[in-house]
């Protein structure tokens, strides 16, 4: 019997790197099938998201020039005389956006599901460093094409990284490459966003990946005491990826669909002496700690304000990070309440002051 | 009937006594003959007729029967020199150059005074003087520069409306000229002002008639004032630039004035409704022309006819010279056509609109310019308007559609910055119509073309890109439901298959 | 044999869907490979056309001496003769496009990339360019002299 060309291809290869025991541990990769089967898609959207980033910002790379007379030009020249490259440009903005609201989907999901438990913790670790690295790639990015509002904001977020005691103003001189954001800020941030970020998201992103692989999908706490029969799984292969490719195609369609009718704006070129626009606000995976801060009263007790808001949100922040830790119960296979409470709390905390950050203009 | 006589003697005495007698100088009352002794000695003791005692008996002063007492104090019955200069009675002897001024103003700025010698000339004439230029201090800083006696004289004072008055209307030039000529007396005051005044002035029509005894023309005080004389730079003198047109029309303007000499009356009422009169007057640009600019100020003349190219040019230059090296120069002069005047007017200069050029029934060019073959201009002037239309129109059609393209958010920065320059290049073209050289102008044209092509080309571009976008994600996302529902349909058949 | 029938049924409709997947997996990689492959070409910028440059007065140049000039986007060289006459030639080498250069010591018009040599009128005489240089018009007039572009 003639053997086709990939079989052909297949056995070469095989014959040198063992695949069968690949294709056995895939055949055998399943998604539980229940109720909240769904939210197992948030990870895929987040890794294609992450990969249409790469690929946008390697094609922005071709024709961005990182530096203070060159940099806004660079951009209007990308929107309007590259060929294609209004889309490039939008993409990359809208996907910067969806990639992290897809994140926070994912890890509220995954905290609601209680995925983080035993012996998941270090995914929910990586998984939490990836967050705040794809926000620190989210704040370095959005300076580079150095408009107005992009100015503003980066000088905003750097003067609240001022404020931590002992250190802030070593981390400001550091981030800003100097006293106030100049050129020099956007040298730093541009390396930071195209060459240290990505070598770190990566590493983390291995790491998560593979112990995702080695640890199989989570199954819900329910199925604790259920036979290994009466669990409904789909199969990974081809089910499961093939319902996940249709989803990322229909969120590469939502990207087109978005920079084509809603493209990117470009304000204003930067001027370090012109005043803060009117409304100047971060974007919105920041919103809400910017509005909390706005209403703590400037001395509370003998603290400065603003120094509690950070502190706050610091301790909160580590608090939600070390969540595998301080749920004891949930590993004893008890329901915790609290995890869920705490959970809707923040997600409420962070949603409506998200809108009122938006809503006083 | 001698009721009739002691009324007459009481009103004598009431007359007599109801003057206003000052204890220090005896000022006589018109009615009464005064005694003058003062001349017995003075007049005696002088060489000849331009002594004041010889020249005082012209003046008319003398003649209203006022003594040198009126003047100079003193008792002007007494004989005795002694008695006669009296301090006592009021004698100042010569007052000071700084001083001599009040002794005029005594009577001249009291209108009782004056009517009482039946005097009816105004009584203002200190007040204005103070006010005015003249009266600053010299540079010795104590007398004025010039005072009463500086124009009027002294001793020999006649009326003005006598001829044989300094100040009569064709003695003043000269009179103003002995100062205001002498360059080393003005280089004192203001090195910068010029001392050609007279001079000019006696080649304007107004001095020349001035010189043949005409006193209806203007003379220096006609336009700066007698005593309330102003800077120019001031705004209240009557030479300020925004008030020369008035000036110029208190006798431009009469009729009965100007038929005497043959000339229009109505140059005032055209140019308040000029480009110039407009500017002048409601922008209150002070560098617009005013009557003086274009006629000169000193010597006033109209422009030759070969010569209002260059008048015109002074502020008009780039048109002036493309004028002056065009056809129409030597055909104007030649016909006796007054350049730039022939199709702009003189006075009543409008706003020239676009109507001027070509062949329209409100161009001027087809006042010369006839419809026949030989007539090669009349074919110019209407290919020259064609183009500069067809300029236009590209125009608006490149902005509109500029206008649609950023109305659909496409970036057309580039383009809108480069069809800016089309309003220029239409103010160049308006210039070069001066020249009457169709290369020229359908150059200049050329260059705008090239523009509203390009940003014509750019704007259709845009529009093209922006359905081209729509189209394009439109196809793109037939193929990805198209791929979404086969992939779909392929997982049925997994489900189907478990 | 009704269920053989119904196999093969199945079967030609699998392997239709799968036609038609392949299909669309194709429209759809050309849907991404051909604005990628767009973007990727660099963009057109306009060129100004150049058609003269005028490079000084005649005694700037020394005689028997070379320069590089700019003519637009093209870099020519302009040499002196050793009796005062001035030529000009296009100064990509024929062979990989390096600037050639004039040497006096040779006397002749050389690239020193793969030892390219010319004479005074652009023959290639030595080396591995093909084709002589392109020749520019010279014109001088009131003591400055001009290059012109080559009339074709």
């Amino acid at each position: 019997m003639k053997e086709s060309i990939t079989k052909k291809i297949f056995n070469a290869l095989n014959e040198r790197f063992q695949l069968d025991n690949l294709i056995s541990f895939l055949k055998h990769k399943s998604v539980p099938k229940y109720r909240n089967t769904i939210w197992y898609y948030f990870g895929g959207i987040s890794l294609l998201l992450f990969i249409v980033q790469v690929t946008t910002g390697i094609l922005l790379i071709m024709y961005y020039k990182g530096s203070e007379d060159l940099a806004y030009e660079s951009i209007k020249f990308i929107n309007t005389k590259v060929s294609f490259g209004w889309l490039i440009r939008s993409i990359h903005s809208w996907s910067a956006n969806l990639m992290i609201l897809a994140i926070f989907i994912h890890m509220f999901s995954v905290y609601f599901l209680k995925a983080f438990r035993k012996p998941r913790e270090l995914t929910w670790y990586t998984g939490v460093i990836l967050l705040f690295l794809s926000m620190g790639f989210g704040f370095s990015g959005y300076l580079l094409p150095w408009d107005e509002l992009a100015f503003f904001a980066t000088k905003v977020g750097t003067d609240i990284a001022g404020q931590l005691p002992l250190v802030g103003d070593f981390l400001l001189k550091l981030l800003r490459g100097g006293e106030d954001v100049t050129g020099a800020t956007l040298s730093r941030f541009f390396g930071l966003h195209v060459a240290l970020l990505p070598g770190i998201f990566v590493v983390f992103l291995t790491m998560h990946l593979i112990v995702i692989q080695r640890q199989g999908m989570s199954e819900p706490e329910e199925w604790k005491n259920k036979k290994e029969s009466e669990k409904e799984t789909i199969p990974f292969f081809p089910n499961f990826a093939v319902h996940d490719l249709l989803i990322w195609l229909i969120v590469i369609n939502i990207l087109a669909i978005l920079a084509t009718f809603f493209p990117w704006e470009l304000g204003p070129k930067a001027d370090a002496f012109a005043s803060a626009p009117v409304g100047i606000k971060p974007e919105w995976y920041f919103l809400f700690m910017f509005q909390t801060l706005k209403y703590i009263p400037a001395k509370v007790w003998f603290i400065e304000g603003e120094l509690l808001g950070i502190f706050t949100f610091g301790l909160a922040g580590l608090l939600w990070v070390l969540v595998p830790f301080w749920d004891s119960k949930t590993p004893k296979g008890k329901k915790n309440k609290i995890i869920n409470y705490v959970g809707i709390f923040v997600i409420s905390f962070i949603i409506i002051f998200t809108i009122i950050g938006y809503l006083l203009d | 009937m001698y009721k009739y006589f002691i009324s007459l003697i009481i009103s004598l005495l009431i007359i007599n006594f109801s003057s206003a007698k000052t204890k220090k100088n005896f000022i006589p009352n018109a009615s009464q003959q005064t005694v003058n002794e003062c001349l017995t000695c003075h007049f005696d003791n002088e060489d000849g007729n331009g002594e004041p005692a010889h020249l005082f008996k012209k003046d008319i002063h003398f003649n209203k029967g006022i003594t040198c007492a009126g003047c100079h104090g003193g008792d002007p019955t007494k004989d005795d020199m002694d008695e006669a200069m009296d301090k006592n009675k009021g004698y100042i002897g010569v007052p000071s150059k700084a001083e001599r001024y009040k002794v005029c103003i005594k009577c001249h700025s009291d209108s009782k005074k004056m009517k009482s010698f039946g005097s009816n000339i105004p009584t203002d004439q200190f007040e204005k003087l103070k006010g005015s230029i003249h009266f600053t201090k010299s540079i010795n800083a104590s007398t004025p520069i010039a005072d009463c006696i500086t124009c009027h004289s002294v001793h020999n004072i006649a009326s003005v409306k006598d001829p044989r008055s300094t100040v009569y209307p064709t003695k003043i030039p000269k009179l103003c000229k002995s100062c205001h000529s002498n360059a080393s007396f003005m280089k004192q005051y203001n090195p910068s002002l010029s001392i050609d005044q007279y001079e000019k002035y006696r080649t304007s029509v107004h001095g020349k008639q001035n010189a043949k005894g005409d006193i209806n023309v203007a003379e220096c005080a006609s336009c700066h004032g007698n005593h309330d004389i102003l800077s120019v730079k001031n705004s209240k003198s009557p030479v300020y630039p925004s008030n020369v047109p008035q000036l110029c029309s208190t006798c431009h303007s009469d009729k009965n004035l100007m038929d005497k000499y043959k000339l229009p009356h109505d140059q005032y009422e055209n140019y308040k409704n000029s480009v110039h009169g407009n500017a002048l007057f409601v922008k209150q640009d002070l560098s617009a022309p005013a009557c003086n600019d274009c006629h000169g100020n000193h010597g006033a003349v109209p422009p030759g006819l070969e010569s209002i190219t260059n008048v015109c040019g002074t502020c008009h230059a780039f048109n002036a010279e493309l004028f002056a090296k065009s056809p129409h120069k030597k055909a104007f002069d030649k016909l006796n056509y007054p350049e730039c005047i022939t199709c702009h007017s003189n006075h009543k200069i409008l706003h020239a609109t676009d109507q001027l050029l070509g062949v329209g029934k409100d161009s001027k060019c087809i006042q010369c310019h006839k419809n026949n073959t030989n007539d090669k201009g009349y074919l110019i002037a209407g290919e020259m308007k064609s183009l500069f239309d067809s300029l236009k129109i590209a125009d608006s059609v490149s902005t509109e559609l500029l206008k649609d393209a950023s109305l659909k958010g496409m970036d057309i920065s580039e383009a809108e910055y480069s069809i800016k320059q089309i309003k220029q290049i239409l103010i160049q073209a308006r210039t070069i119509t001066h020249l009457a050289d169709i290369k020229e102008f359908k150059d200049k044209l050329d260059e705008g073309f090239v523009i509203t092509n390009k940003t014509k080309q750019a704007a259709l571009d845009a529009i093209d890109e922006y359905y081209f976008r729509r189209y394009g994600l439109g196809i793109a996302t037939i193929i990805i439901t198209f791929l979404v529902i086969v992939l779909y349909l392929k997982t049925k058949k997994f489900e189907k298959k478990k | 044999m009704v269920e053989k029938e119904k196999k093969e049924g199945k079967k030609s409709r699998r392997d239709f869907l799968n036609i038609l997947l392949s299909g669309g997996f194709i429209a759809w990689l050309g849907a991404v490979i051909y604005p990628l492959i767009s973007y990727l070409r660099p963009p057109q910028i306009e060129v100004v056309k150049v058609n003269s440059v005028n490079i000084g007065k005649v005694t700037n140049m020394e005689k028997d001496s070379g320069k590089i000039i700019k003519f637009g986007n093209d870099p020519v060289i302009v040499i002196r003769l050793a009796d005062g006459e001035y030529r000009a030639f296009s100064a990509s080498c024929t062979h990989l496009d390096c600037i050639v250069q004039y040497r006096q010591d040779y006397g002749q018009i050389y690239c020193a990339c793969h030892n390219g040599r010319y004479d005074l009128h652009g023959r290639n005489i030595s080396g591995p360019p093909p084709a002589p240089l392109a020749k520019y018009e010279i014109a001088i007039k009131n003591d400055e002299v001009t290059v012109y572009k080559p009339s074709v």
